[in-house]
C-alpha cells in the first residue's frame, strides 16, 4: 500500500529545533562586517545544532566564513543578528565581552592553529592560567590539576619548560592540556593540524576522539579531507552558509558552490514506514537523498515474491541511474518497515545539468550506477531479463 | 605629494597617541631648557641693569651722628663722585586700630628731589613725602595692610604714638638689595625727624665714586681714603659695604641657583632624549613590516632612511611649536618670580635669542641623535626579515644542537620552580606581570633610567631641604633665646630679671652686648666688618658647632671665636692666631681661640665673653640687650610673650625698643631658603614627568607589541579586570624597581645637591641630612604615576576584542 509522502520546506530553511543534548545551537547567525569598500556579509543566517559529545568537524574554504562561524560560537566575536546557545547559554544578549571571556575560560576549551601559548610562562603554568583565570579549582589544587592534564598529553616531562623549548607538536599538545585544564564540555579547534607534521597530527586528533568519546564535544576546523573522514559529522561552509550535511555526504566529489546550489534546490520529501517511493517501470524524475531513515530497494518476481537486494542508509542515494542512463524504474524502493524516511530530492533537470558542469561527480555517480547494476544483476532471478531501470519514479 | 612623504604624513596622524608621546618627550626637554635658559639670561641681564638704573652707592658708611659739613667733606673727597647722607633708624609701626606691629627701618632724606644715589622708583602716589607724611616701599605692603592716603601709627622710643599719612608707595632696588632678610622701608624728610623724636642729623652716607664703579679695588681706596678723613677728623665709622654699580649684590648667589636649575634642566633634556629613543625605537619596531613592503617594490635604504629622518623631524617640529612660546612664557615667569623676590625689576617681556635658538637645538637635535640609532637599523633590515614575521623578542640560542633559554630568562624560570618546589605559587597572572618586565630589556633599562633620575632627584630635593633647614636649626643654635629684647638705654642686670622673671612662662633671661669692628688688613685698610656677640661666657642660649680650638671662657680679653667665613678673608686661619681689628676706632691685636660654622650674611660673626665686653664698653652689669627664655620654645609662645614682655616693660617705664620673637629671623630664612627648594622641587617633578611619560610610553608600547598575547588570555578566561591588573601590576614592578634603585641613586644626588646648593648659599658645604618623607613620597608618587601610566594601555588593553588581536597573526 502507498503512503503518500508530506513534502517540506526547502532544505536551506530547515534547522533542527534545539534539543536538550544540544550543546551548540544557532538560530539565524548573521555577521556583517563594514570596510572602506562597503558593508558585506560573512555569515548569511546560519542554523545549527551539534548535540553533546559529538566529534564535528566544519570545513570550507578561504575566506567562506569557517573561522567567523567559530568566532561565533567562542564568543570570540558577535554576530549582527541571531542567537548562539552554547550549553544553554545564550552568549551574546546581555553579556559584555569581559562576562563572555570568564564565561569562555570556565566552559570552552579553544585550541588555535598557532597555539598561542604565552610565551613568558613555562608549560605548567600556561595550564594553570587558564584555572587561574576562570577561578577554577582551589589554588593550591591547581598545580597538581595542570600536571595532570599535562600528563594526559604526555608532557609531564616538559612541565617546566618554556614554550619555545619544545616541538611545535608539544606545544600544541600543551595548548589541548590548557584547553582541558578548566574541564570544558566543550573543545574547539581551529585548524589544530595545520602547523603539525602527521605524526604528531595523528596524535592530536586520537585525543580528539577519545575525548569525544568520553563525552565531550569537539569542534573542529580543518582543511584536511583526511580528518573529517574521522570525525562523526562534516559541516561544509561556503560563502557564509551551510551546505546541507546529507547533500556534502551523498555527493562528497561535488564542489562547494554546486552543494550550495543543491542545498538550495533541495526538497524534503518524508514517507512513512512502508510506503513505495519509486514504483516499478515508472520514470524517474528526481533525485533521491536519504536525510533520516533507510529504504529497501525491492525486485518482485512473477509470483510477486519480494526480495530486498539492497538497503540504502542516510547519505546515500538513488534514482541516479534511472537520471543517468535514462528509462523507467525496474525495482521499487520504498521506506523501510521499522520507520519513516526523510528525502532530500533535486530535479531531473536540475541533477542533469550540474552533472555536466561536474564531470568528476558524474563519473563517481556513474560508478556507484555501474557498481549496483552489477550487484543487482547478480541479485535478480531474471538477470538475463533485459535491464530497464532500477528505480521508478514515485509521483507527488 | 609622493607617495612616500604621504606615508610620513599618515605615519604622524594616524596613531595620534603615539603621536603625542613622542612630541610631548621631546617639548618637556625643550620646555625646561627653554625655561632655564631664558630665565637665566633674563635675570643675569635685567637684575644688573635694574640694580644700576637706580645709581647704586658704592660705598656705605655707617656711622655715629653727622652733620651737612661732614658730607660735603665727604663730597669734596678725590675720587668720590656723589655723596648722599641720610638717617636710617627703625620704629615700630602699625595701622591704626590694628594690633600687630611691625618694624620699618626708616629712612630720612634730604631731599628726595635731589636724590642721585640708591635712587626710589614711584610706584603709586606722591614721589616725595611732605612734612610728617611718609613713603613706604612696596616690600612693606606685605607687612601693612594700608594704600596711599591710609594712615599708620609709629612708636616713638618713650612709648607715645604718632600718625603720618601714607603719601606714597615706591621701590628701593639697592637699599635691601644684599640682604633680603632686611626690615622693610619707609621714607620721610629730614623735616620730620623731630616729629618723630630723632635728632635732625644723618647716621649713613652712600657714596658713588668718580671713576670705574665696577672695580672693587677701587672702590675699596676711595672708601679707605675717605674712612681714614672721617675718622682723623672724630666720625665714628660703624660698619662699612662695598658694591659694585653694575652687579647686584646677590648676583652671584642667583647664578649659581639658576646655574643647578640649568643642570638639571640639561638633565631633563637628557631624560627625554632616552624617552624618544625608546618610543623611537618601538615606532620604527611597529613599521618593519611597512619597511619590508617599501624595499620589496623598490624602494632604497636611504630612502628609507630619509623618510624616518622626516618623520623624527616633523616630530621635533611640532614640539618646537609647542614648547617655544610656553618656554619664553615659563622663562619670564620663573625670572618675574625670582625678580620679585629680590626686589629688582625686569626690562619687559620678550623673546630671549640664546635660549630661542638653544630650544631650536634641542627640539631638532636630540631627537635626530635619538632617533638615529633605530633609523638605521629599521632602513638596515632585509626584505626578508622584514616581511617574515623574524621579529620575535623571544630569542632561544641554539647550543650544540639543544634550545637554550637566556641565563636571565632561566634563572626567572627557576626562581619561580623552586618556590613552587617549596609550595609558594605565585598567581600565574602575576608572574605574566613580572616575567614581561623584562622581556624588552633594553626599553626597560631606558624606562627605569628616566624614573630612576626622576626619582632621585626627587628624594635628593627632599634630602637637600632638611639638609638646608637642620642647616638653620644648626644656625639657630647660636639663638637660642625665644624672645629677644632690645632696649633704647643700658639697663641693670638685676633690674630687668627681676621684672622679665615676674612675666608667667619666662625661665631665664640674660644679657647682651655687641661689638663691631673691622678687620685690617696690614696696610690697616679694612677689608671686613664683623660683628662680635658678646653673651655670658657660660650661656646656655649659644650651641657653637665649633670646627677648630676651643670656645669662650669668662676670663678672656681680647679673645674671640669667629665664624668659618673668616679663612675667606685669612685664608689658612688657624685657632690661636692673631688678627688686626679696628674697634670704636682703636686698631686692637685680637686672638681667634676658635672657629666655628655659621652662614655669614652681613660681615662676619664672632663671639666674645659679656664680661669683657662690658668693661670695656663701661656698662658692668648693664646692657641694652636681653635674652629671655621662655618655657615652650614654639614660634606662636615666643610671640606672644615678646607682645607681653613688651606691653609689660613698657608700662613698667622701660624704654624698649624691640620684642620679637627669637626664631622671628630664622623663620625668615627658611622661608627664603623654601623658595629654592620650590625651584628644585619643580625641576624634580618635571623629571618625574619626563619619567613616568616614558614608563606609560613603555606600557603603552608594551601593550601594543603583546596585543596577540592578550588576545590569548582573554580567550582562555581573562575578563577585563584581570587584564587591566596584569598590565597595572607590570607597571608597578616597573615603578617598584625605579625606587629601589633611586634610594641607592639619591645618596651621591643628594650628596651632590646639597653641596652645590650650600655652596652657592652659604659658601660653605654642610653636614647632609637624610628624611624618610622624601622617600616615603616618592614611593606613594611612583606607585600612583606608575599605576596612572598603566591604566590607559591597561584600559586599551582590555578593550581590544579577540578577533582584532588574533588578527595580528
Amino acid at each position: 500500500m502507498k503512503t503518500r509522502q508530506t513534502k517540506r520546506k526547502s532544505v536551506a530553511d530547515i534547522h533542527e529545533m534545539s534539543t536538550p543534548d544540544a550543546m551548540i545551537d544557532m538560530h539565524g547567525v548573521v555577521k556583517k562586517f563594514k570596510n572602506a569598500a562597503g558593508e558585506f556579509t560573512v555569515l548569511k543566517g546560519i542554523d545549527l545544532t551539534i548535540n553533546r559529545g559529538e566529534f564535528v568537524s566544519i570545513v570550507g574554504k578561504s575566506g567562506s566564513g569557517k573561522s567567523t562561524l567559530l568566532n561565533m560560537i567562542t564568543g570570540i566575536d558577535h554576530p549582527t543578528e541571531g542567537r548562539v546557545v552554547i550549553g544553554g547559554t545564550d552568549i551574546y544578549t546581555n553579556v559584555t565581552e569581559s562576562q563572555r571571556s570568564k564565561w569562555r575560560g570556565r566552559n570552552l576549551g579553544i585550541v588555535f592553529q598557532f597555539f598561542q601559548l604565552l610565551p613568558m610562562l613555562t608549560l605548567l603554568e600556561n595550564v594553570m592560567l587558564s584555572m587561574d583565570y576562570a577561578d577554577m579549582y582551589d589554588f593550591d589544587e591547581r598545580p597538581a590539576r595542570a600536571m595532570e592534564m599535562l600528563k594526559l598529553v604526555g608532557l609531564e616531562k616538559f612541565a617546566n619548560k618554556l614554550p619555545a623549548l619544545v616541538s611545535t607538536g608539544q606545544q600544541q599538545l600543551a595548548a589541548i592540556a590548557r584547553a582541558l585544564a578548566c574541564d570544558p564540555p566543550l573543545l574547539v579547534a581551529d585548524e589544530p593540524t595545520g602547523n603539525l607534521d602527521t605524526k604528531s597530527a595523528n596524535t592530536i586528533i586520537d585525543l580528539f576522539e577519545n575525548l569525544a568519546r568520553s563525552g565531550k564535544t569537539v569542534l573542529m576546523v580543518t582543511h584536511d579531507p583526511s580528518l573529517t573522514s574521522r570525525t562523526t559529522r562534516n559541516i561544509i561552509i561556503a560563502d557564509g552558509e551551510l551546505i546541507n550535511e546529507t547533500i556534502a555526504k551523498a555527493l562528497p566529489w561535488l564542489r562547494h558552490r554546486h552543494m550550495m546550489e543543491f542545498t538550495k534546490l533541495a526538497e524534503e520529501w518524508v514517507y512513512e514506514p512502508k510506503a513505495t517511493i519509486i514504483s516499478r517501470d515508472e520514470h524517474v524524475e528526481y533525485f533521491f537523498m536519504i536525510r533520516k531513515g533507510e529504504v529497501e530497494v525491492v525486485l518482485q518476481d512473477r509470483k510477486q515474491n519480494e526480495t530486498v537486494i539492497s538497503r540504502l542508509k542516510p547519505g546515500e542515494f538513488f534514482g541516479d541511474i534511472e537520471l543517468m542512463r535514462g528509462g523507467k524504474s525496474i525495482a521499487n524502493v520504498r521506506a523501510a518497515a521499522d520507520a519513516p524516511v526523510e528525502l532530500l530530492t533535486i530535479k531531473r533537470e536540475d541533477f542533469k545539468r550540474v552533472m555536466d558542469q561536474s564531470p568528476l561527480t558524474a563519473e563517481a555517480v556513474g560508478k556507484i550506477v555501474q557498481q549496483r547494476l552489477d550487484e543487482h544483476r547478480a541479485a535478480d532471478s531474471r538477470a538475463n531479463r533485459p535491464f530497464f531501470s532500477l528505480f521508478r519514479r514515485k509521483q507527488s | 605629494m609622493k607617495p612616500r612623504w604621504r606615508k610620513v604624513l599618515h605615519d604622524l596622524i594616524d596613531n595620534i597617541g603615539r603621536t603625542l608621546l613622542v612630541v610631548f618627550s621631546i617639548a618637556v626637554g625643550v620646555f625646561s631648557i627653554g625655561v632655564i635658559a631664558g630665565a637665566y639670561q633674563i635675570i643675569s641681564n635685567d637684575m644688573s641693569v635694574s640694580y644700576s638704573a637706580n645709581n647704586p652707592s658704592n660705598i656705605e658708611f655707617r656711622m655715629t651722628n653727622f652733620d651737612e659739613n661732614v658730607l660735603t667733606s665727604i663730597h669734596n673727597q678725590r675720587g668720590v663722585k656723589d655723596a648722599e647722607g641720610r638717617r636710617v633708624f627703625n620704629m615700630r609701626v602699625r595701622v591704626p586700630g590694628t594690633e600687630k606691629w611691625t618694624t620699618l627701618d626708616m629712612v630720612a632724606f634730604e631731599s628726595f628731589e635731589k636724590n642721585a644715589i640708591n635712587l626710589l622708583t614711584p610706584i603709586e602716589g606722591a614721589v616725595e613725602p611732605g612734612k610728617r607724611q611718609v613713603l613706604l616701599e612696596k616690600g612693606a605692603l606685605d607687612h601693612l595692610d594700608v594704600g596711599v592716603g591710609g594712615l599708620l601709627e609709629f612708636q616713638l622710643p618713650d612709648g607715645s604714638t604718632k600718625t603720618m599719612p601714607v603719601a606714597g608707595i615706591v621701590q628701593d632696588t639697592a637699599a635691601g638689595a644684599a640682604d633680603f632678610l632686611a626690615s622693610p622701608f619707609g621714607y620721610i624728610t629730614m623735616d620730620t625727624l623731630q616729629y618723630m623724636g630723632q635728632p635732625k642729623l644723618y647716621n649713613r652716607v652712600y657714596i658713588t665714586v668718580a671713576d670705574d664703579g665696577d672695580d672693587i679695588l677701587h672702590i675699596r681706596e676711595v672708601g679707605g681714603v675717605v674712612k681714614d678723613k672721617l675718622e682723623k677728623s672724630g666720625n665714628v665709622i660703624l660698619r662699612t659695604r662695598f658694591s659694585l654699580t653694575h652687579e647686584h649684590p646677590l648676583a652671584s648667589t642667583v647664578n649659581a641657583i639658576l646655574g643647578i636649575l640649568l643642570a638639571l634642566g640639561i638633565l631633563i633634556v637628557f631624560l627625554s632624549s632616552s624617552l624618544i629613543a625608546n618610543t623611537l625605537n618601538a615606532l620604527l619596531n611597529q613599521h618593519l613590516r611597512h619597511i619590508g613592503v617599501i624595499k620589496l617594490v623598490g624602494g632604497q635604504r636611504k630612502q628609507v632612511f630619509r623618510m624616518y629622518i622626516t618623520l623624527i623631524m616633523a616630530f621635533g617640529v611640532i614640539a618646537l611649536a609647542i614648547a617655544v612660546p610656553f618656554g619664553g612664557i615659563g622663562a619670564y615667569a620663573l625670572a618675574e618670580f625670582i625678580a620679585v623676590k629680590l626686589n629688582f625689576n625686569l626690562l619687559g617681556y620678550r623673546i630671549v635669542p640664546m635660549a630661542f635658538f638653544v630650544q631650536i637645538a634641542v627640539g631638532l637635535f636630540v631627537p635626530l641623535v635619538a632617533g638615529l640609532a633605530p633609523v638605521i637599523n629599521g632602513s638596515r633590515i632585509t626584505v626578508l626579515r622584514a616581511l617574515s614575521g623574524d621579529l620575535a623578542e623571544e630569542k632561544v640560542q641554539i647550543k650544540d644542537g639543544e634550545k637554550r633559554l637566556s641565563w636571565f630568562d632561566w634563572m626567572q624560570v627557576k626562581v619561580t620552580h623552586l618556590l613552587a618546589l617549596r609550595g609558594i605559587h605565585i598567581p600565574r597572572p602575576f608572574v605574566i606581570s613580572l616575567r614581561n618586565t623584562f622581556r624588552r630589556k633594553s626599553r626597560l633599562m631606558l624606562t627605569l633610567f628616566t624614573l630612576t633620575m626622576g626619582g632621585a632627584i626627587f628624594i635628593s630635593v627632599f634630602n637637600v631641604r632638611v639638609t638646608l633647614h637642620d642647616y638653620i636649626n644648626q644656625i639657630g643654635k647660636y639663638f637660642r633665646a625665644d624672645v629677644t629684647l632690645d632696649f633704647d638705654q643700658p639697663y641693670r642686670l638685676r633690674e630687668i630679671e627681676n621684672a622679665v622673671m615676674s612675666v608667667d612662662g619666662v625661665t631665664h633671661v640674660e644679657g647682651w652686648q655687641f661689638l663691631s669692628g673691622e678687620l685690617l688688613d696690614d696696610h690697616e685698610n679694612v677689608i671686613e666688618n664683623i660683628t662680635l656677640l658678646s653673651p655670658p661666657a657660660d650661656s646656655t642660649l649659644v650651641q657653637p658647632i665649633l670646627i677648630e680650638g676651643r670656645w669662650m671662657r669668662p676670663d678672656d680679653v681680647r679673645k674671640m671665636a669667629v665664624s668659618e667665613g673668616l679663612r675667606k678673608t685669612y685664608p689658612g686661619l688657624k685657632a690661636g692666631d692673631y688678627i688686626k681689628m679696628r674697634v670704636d676706632g682703636r686698631d686692637e691685636i685680637w686672638q681667634v681661640i676658635g672657629l666655628f660654622k655659621f652662614v655669614d650674611q652681613e660681615g662676619l660673626l664672632g663671639y666674645t665673653p659679656f664680661e669683657y665686653v662690658s668693661e670695656m664698653n663701661n656698662l658692668a652689669n648693664r646692657s641694652f640687650s636681653y635674652r629671655v627664655v621662655t618655657e615652650s620654645h614654639e614660634r606662636a609662645y615666643q610671640d606672644a610673650k615678646a607682645e607681653e614682655l613688651d606691653k609689660y616693660l613698657r608700662d613698667k617705664g622701660f624704654k624698649v625698643r624691640v620684642a620679637q620673637a627669637g626664631s622671628a629671623s630664622l623663620d625668615t630664612a627658611v622661608e627664603s631658603l623654601d623658595i629654592l627648594v620650590v625651584f628644585l622641587l619643580i625641576m624634580a617633578i618635571l623629571t618625574a614627568i619626563v619619567g613616568s611619560m616614558g614608563l606609560a610610553g613603555t606600557m603603552g608600547m608594551n601593550v601594543l607589541e603583546r596585543t596577540r598575547e592578550i588576545g590569548i588570555t582573554r580567550a582562555i578566561g581573562a575578563d577585563d579586570r584581570a587584564r587591566i591588573r596584569t598590565v597595572i601590576a607590570e607597571g608597578v614592578v616597573i615603578g617598584l624597581i625605579s625606587f629601589a634603585l633611586a634610594i641607592v641613586l639619591s645618596v651621591p644626588f643628594t650628596y651632590g645637591l646639597s653641596y652645590i646648593v650650600s655652596s652657592a648659599v652659604f659658601q660653605t658645604p654642610i653636614a647632609v641630612v637624610f628624611t624618610y618623607l622624601g622617600y616615603a613620597i616618592w614611593l606613594g608618587l611612583v606607585l600612583a604615576l606608575s599605576t596612572v601610566a598603566s591604566i590607559l594601555p591597561a584600559r586599551n588593553a582590555a578593550r581590544l576584542t579577540i578577533r582584532e588581536v588574533l588578527a595580528y597573526e
